[in-house]
C-alpha cells in the first residue's frame, strides 16, 4: 500500500513537471584513490554544487554511520536544513591507501552549465576540508584526473557504460 | 585477609565498573541476538568452498558488464556492487557462478547501528571508547579476582569443579554461572580491550608490508585463465576490486584475501604487487571474530548467554553485599565487662544475622551481652557463657573471619569457668557439614577453663525450626527466656499493627495478674499460641506475651511487677489506647489439629493460650487442663468459672488445679503423678502435650514426663516430642 502511494506520487509528480525538466541523468563512474595517511577511515560526501557556489544535491556518501557527520560541518548544514534522503547513496567509509568507485547519476542538463562536483572529507579526530577537490562539471573537466589536498590522492570519473 | 583483599578488589572493580558494564552487557546481548539472526535467510550457495575465481569472475562479467566490486562477508554471502546489462545499478546478495540475484544488500536497522554505537563508544565517540576499553579491562580484572575467589571457596584450582555450597539462590547462582561462563566472559573481556586498544592505536603497527612488486610483461589472456584467479577460492577473499577502466593496463584487479593483497594486471594475469597483512591486523581480525562471533553461530550464542550473565552477575553481585552487610551488630557493653559473648563465624552473613538475633534478645533483658567475630577473640573476663555461632567455609574449614580462632583460642586462655555451646550452619547436601562447629566444639572442650553447656547443634539450609530447637534446649538448661517463635528469627519481620485494648482487669490484694483484651484495628489473622511482641520504650526492647484468641481478640494474662518493663507498659493501658505490636506467628505452639487428647499444662500466666484454645474447641478434642499457681485467689475462681462452662459445652474433660502457697502444696508435677495412667496412654496413642509457663516449671514437668515414659513405655521423653507429641511455649 505504502509503496502503491509512492509511486502513484511519483507519476503524478512525473507528469506535473514532464515539459518543464524532462530530466535524463547520466551514469558516471567515480574513483577515489586515498593517500596512505594514518588513523581512521575518512568520511567523503560527494556533491553537486550550483553556480552559486550551493548545494544542490548530494551524490554520494562515503560513511554509513551517522554520529560522524556532523564532522563533514558545512555539508551537515545542508543536509540537517534539506533532510534530503541519502541512504540510497550511502556506503562504507575509506581508509588510508584505499580505494573506492562509485557510481553517480548525473543530470545531463547539468553538465557543462557551471556547476561542480564538491569531494568534502573528514577524519575523525583529524582534518576537515569542505572542499578537498573539486571538479567543474564540463566535459574536459570530468576527462581530466583531479588531485587532493591531503587525504584524497586522486580522483578519475568516466562516464559508465 | 588474603580472601578479604580479593573480594573487596573483586566488589570495588564491580561498582567502579557497573554502570558501563551494564551498557555493554545489555547492548551485548541486542548485538548477539542480532549476529545470530544475521545469518538468516541464508544467502551461502552450495559448495561455496570449492568455487574459484576463474570460475565466478567470467560468468558474473557476462551477467554484469559493470562491476565495481564483490564482497565476500564473515557468513560466506557474496555481495556484488554492479550494473546490468540494463544499466540498473545492483546491490545484493548473488550466486558467484550464476550472478542470479538471492537478495538486497542488508542493511543494519537504524536501532542496530544505534546499540552498536552506544556499545562501542556511549555515543561520546574517542571519549567513549577509551570509557568502554577501561570498562572492559576491568571486566578482566574482575573475572580474574572472581577466579580466585572461587579457588579460595573450593580451596584450590583441584577443587574447581566441585560442589558449591547453597546459601541463598543470588549468592549460588553467582558462583555457578561464574564457573561456567567464565572463559567467555574472559574472552569478551579480553578481546573488547584489545579492540579498543587497537581502535586508538596504542600500538602504532604497520598493516601492510610489500612483498613483491612486479612489472613483468606477459601475452594478454582470458580471465578464466588467470593462474591466480584459478588457484584463489571463493572462500579466502574478503573484497575484490574491478579494474576502474576496462582494456587499461594502469588499471588492476585488487584482491583483499584474509592473509593478503594482490593486485593483478587485468590483462595479462600476472601478480604485480602482493602485500601481506601485518600480524597485528589479523590478529585483529581474529579478534572482532571472537568478540562479536559474527563467524560463528555457536559463538553468538554462547556470547549472548555471557553478555546475560552479567548483567545477572551485577544484580546477584549486589544482592550479595547487600545481604552481606545488611545484618548491623551493635554492641551496648564492652567486651570486658560481658558476661554472655557470642562468636560468629560467617561468610555470607547469614549466620551472623541468627547470632545477632540472640544477641538482640539478650540485650533487651538486661543481660550484657557482646558479639563479635571469631576472629576477634580475646579475653573476656567476665564472661560467664559462650555461645559459637558458624558455618563452615568451602571444603570444611572456617569462614574467613573465623580462621585465626584456633590460635586465638590457645593465646587467650580465660581465668574463670565459662560455659560453651557451639552451633554450626551448614548445608546438609556437603560431604564436610557443619565439620568446622565440631572442630570449634573439641577445640573448647580442649581447654581447662571450659566446659560444654549443651552439645553442638547443627542448623540445616539455615532452617529456622532446627535453630529454634537450640534455642528451646539453651533457653531451658540457662533459664534466659529466648523467643522460640520461629519468625523472630526470620528476616523479614511481620509488620506492626495497631491494636486498641478493650479491657483490662485491675490487680488485687491477693492477684497480681491482670488480664488485657485488644482488638487489631487492621483484622490480623491469629491464633491461640501465637506471640505478641510489644515494644515498651519504643525501642529495640521487644516483649513476648503469648495470645489467647477469644472472639477475635487477644487476650493476654500478664503478671505485673513493679519494675517489669513490659507488664507495667501494659498495665497502664487503659481502655480505647492503641498501642503498636506485632504479632509472630508460633506455628509449633498451635492447638494440634489431628490429635484426639491434648493435655495442657501451665502455670502462671502461662494458662493464657489455653484458655483461647479451650473456648475455641469446637471439634471438641478431648482436652484435660492442669494448672499450677501460688494461691487461690479471685481470678482462680474466674478460671474455674470458665472451665465449668467449657466443660458444659463439651469443650473441655476437666481442670485439674495445683497450689503451691496454699495448704498442702502441689506443683503440677504432682499433678502429672496423680494422672500417670493418663499420660501413658495419651503419649502411646498420639496425644499431645501443651506445656506453657515459667522455664523452671518445663524443666521439672519433663523430668517427670521423662520418668513415666522411660518406666512404662521404654522410650526417652525425647522420642515424643522429636514426634510433635510434646509442644512447649516457655519463657
Amino acid at each position: 500500500m505504502k509503496k502503491f502511494l509512492k509511486v502513484a506520487g511519483l507519476l503524478i509528480a512525473g507528469t506535473l513537471f514532464a515539459s518543464t525538466s524532462f530530466a535524463q541523468s547520466t551514469k558516471y563512474k567515480c574513483m577515489l584513490q586515498m593517500t596512505s595517511y594514518k588513523g581512521e577511515k575518512a568520511y567523503v560526501v560527494i556533491s553537486l554544487i550550483k553556480p552559486n557556489g550551493t548545494y544542490e544535491k548530494t551524490l554520494a556518501v562515503l560513511g554509513d554511520d551517522k554520529q560522524w557527520y556532523n564532522t563533514l560541518k558545512e555539508w551537515y548544514k545542508f543536509q540537517t536544513k534539506t533532510k534530503e534522503k541519502v541512504a540510497a547513496v550511502t556506503g562504507a567509509s575509506i581508509g588510508g591507501g584505499d580505494r573506492a568507485i562509485r557510481m553517480l547519476d548525473i543530470d545531463a542538463s547539468k553538465i557543462n552549465a557551471g556547476y561542480k562536483l564538491r569531494f568534502e572529507s573528514a577524519v575523525e579526530e583529524q582534518k576537515y576540508f569542505t572542499s578537498e577537490v573539486e571538479i567543474p562539471l564540463t566535459t574536459a573537466g570530468l576527462a581530466e584526473k583531479a588531485d587532493g589536498k591531503d587525504y584524497i590522492r586522486t580522483v578519475k570519473i568516466i562516464k559508465a557504460l | 585477609m588474603t580472601l578479604s583483599i580479593w573480594r573487596y578488589a573483586h566488589l570495588a572493580l564491580a561498582i567502579i565498573s557497573s554502570f558501563f558494564l551494564f551498557i555493554l552487557a545489555a547492548t551485548g546481548v541486542i548485538l548477539s541476538v542480532d549476529a545470530v539472526t544475521e545469518k538468516y535467510p541464508n544467502y551461502q550457495v552450495e559448495n561455496f568452498d570449492t568455487i574459484n575465481l576463474a570460475q565466478a569472475l567470467p560468468a558474473l562479467r557476462k551477467v554484469y558488464p559493470e562491476i565495481i566490486e564483490l564482497r565476500v562477508d564473515h557468513n560466506k554471502f557474496v555481495r556484488i556492487d554492479a550494473q546490468d546489462i540494463d544499466g540498473n545499478s545492483v546491490k545484493g546478495y548473488i550466486d558467484p557462478l550464476t550472478g542470479k540475484l538471492l537478495g538486497p544488500e542488508i542493511i543494519k536497522s537504524p536501532f542496530i547501528q544505534w546499540t552498536t554505537a552506544l556499545h562501542r563508544s556511549l555515543f561520546l565517540k574517542e571519549t567513549g571508547r577509551v570509557m568502554m576499553g577501561v570498562a572492559s579491562f576491568i571486566l578482566c580484572l574482575i573475572s580474574i579476582s572472581g577466579v580466585v575467589l572461587i579457588a579460595k571457596r573450593q580451596q584450590g584450582i583441584r577443587n574447581f569443579f566441585v560442589k558449591i555450597n547453597r546459601d541463598f539462590f543470588a549468592q549460588y547462582f553467582h558462583v555457578v554461572a561464574g564457573r561456567l561462563l567464565l572463559i567467555p566472559t574472559l574472552l569478551l573481556a579480553v578481546t573488547g580491550t584489545y579492540l579498543v586498544l587497537m581502535h586508538v592505536d596504542v600500538f602504532d603497527l604497520e598493516s601492510k608490508e610489500l612483498v613483491i612488486a612486479n612489472d613483468a610483461t606477459e601475452e594478454s589472456i582470458a580471465i578464466a585463465e588467470f593462474k591466480i584467479f584459478q588457484e584463489t577460492k571463493l572462500s579466502d577473499v574478503e573484497k575484490i576490486e574491478f579494474p576502474f577502466m576496462e582494456d587499461d593496463p594502469e588499471e588492476f584487479f585488487r584482491l583483499t584475501l584474509k592473509t593478503r593483497d594482490l593486485t593483478v594486471h587485468q590483462l595479462t594475469g600476472a601478480i604485480v604487487a602482493e602485500e601481506r597483512l601485518a600480524k597485528a591486523v589479523m590478529l585483529e581480525k581474529l579478534t572482532l571474530d571472537l568478540h562479536t562471533g559474527r563467524s560463528n553461530i555457536l559463538l553468538a550464542i554462547i556470547l549472548g548467554f555471557a553478555s546475560l550473565n552479567i548483567l545477572f552477575f551485577i544484580y546477584s553481585g549486589f544482592v550479595i553485599t547487600w545481604k552481606r552487610s545488611r545484618t548491623k551488630i551493635r554492641n551496648k557493653h564492652k567486651a570486658q565487662h560481658a558476661e554472655v559473648i557470642l562468636l560468629v563465624g560467617s561468610e555470607n552473613g547469614s549466620t551472623l544475622f541468627f547470632a545477632n538475633c540472640v544477641h538482640k534478645q539478650l540485650l533487651a533483658h538486661g543481660i550484657s551481652s557482646y558479639i563479635t567475630q571469631m576472629n576477634q577473640f580475646s579475653a573476656f573476663p567476665k564472661a560467664q557463657k559462650m555461645l559459637v555461632f558458624t558455618s563452615t567455609f568451602g571444603l570444611g574449614t572456617a569462614p574467613s573471619n573465623a580462621d585465626k580462632f584456633h590460635d586465638l583460642l590457645a593465646k587467650h586462655p580465660a581465668n574463670q569457668p565459662i560455659e560453651y555451646a557451639v552451633v554450626g550452619f551448614g548445608s546438609k547436601s556437603y560431604a564436610d557439614y557443619c565439620s568446622f562447629a565440631f572442630q570449634v566444639n573439641s577445640l573448647f572442650a580442649a581447654q581447662s577453663w571450659a566446659t560444654e553447656f549443651i552439645p553442638v547443634h547443627t542448623v540445616n539450609d539455615k532452617s529456622v525450626d532446627e535453630f529454634t530447637q537450640w534455642i528451646h534446649q539453651w533457653s531451658e538448661k540457662s533459664l534466659i527466656p529466648l523467643s522460640t517463635a520461629a519468625a523472630s528469627y526470620q528476616a523479614k519481620l511481620p509488620p506492626l499493627h495497631t491494636f486498641k485494648v478493650l479491657e483490662k482487669t485491675a490487680t488485687s490484694a491477693d492477684n497480681t495478674t491482670f488480664k488485657i483484651v485488644l482488638e487489631s484495628t487492621s483484622k490480623k489473622k491469629f491464633q491461640s499460641g501465637d506471640l505478641l511482641a510489644i515494644y515498651p520504650a519504643n525501642d529495640f526492647k521487644e516483649r513476648l506475651y503469648s495470645i489467647g484468641a477469644n472472639d477475635g481478640k487477644i487476650q493476654l494474662m500478664v503478671k505485673l511487677y513493679t519494675d517489669g518493663l513490659g507488664s507495667s507498659f501494659l498495665y497502664k493501658l487503659q481502655p480505647n489506647d492503641c498501642i503498636k505490636a506485632r504479632i509472630l506467628v508460633n506455628k509449633d505452639f498451635h492447638m494440634p489439629q489431628a490429635a484426639a487428647q491434648v493435655a495442657m499444662i501451665a502455670n502462671g500466666t502461662g494458662i493464657a493460650p489455653f484458655l483461647g484454645m479451650i473456648a475455641s474447641n469446637k471439634s471438641q478434642t478431648a482436652i484435660r487442663l492442669f494448672a499450677g499457681f501460688r494461691y487461690n485467689n479471685s481470678l482462680i475462681k474466674e478460671y474455674g468459672a470458665f472451665a465449668a462452662s467449657a466443660r458444659q459445652q463439651g469443650k473441655l474433660e476437666s481442670l485439674e488445679l495445683a497450689f503451691s502457697r496454699e495448704e498442702n502444696p502441689q506443683y503440677v508435677m504432682d499433678l502429672i503423678a496423680a494422672n500417670e495412667r493418663y499420660f501413658i496412654d495419651l503419649l502411646s496413642n498420639q496425644g499431645v502435650i501443651m506445656v506453657c509457663g515459667s522455664l523452671l516449671m518445663l524443666r521439672d514437668v519433663e523430668k517427670a514426663l521423662n520418668r513415666l515414659t522411660e518406666q512404662h513405655l521404654g522410650r526417652p521423653l525425647s522420642y515424643y516430642s522429636e514426634r510433635q507429641q510434646l509442644l512447649t511455649d516457655c519463657y
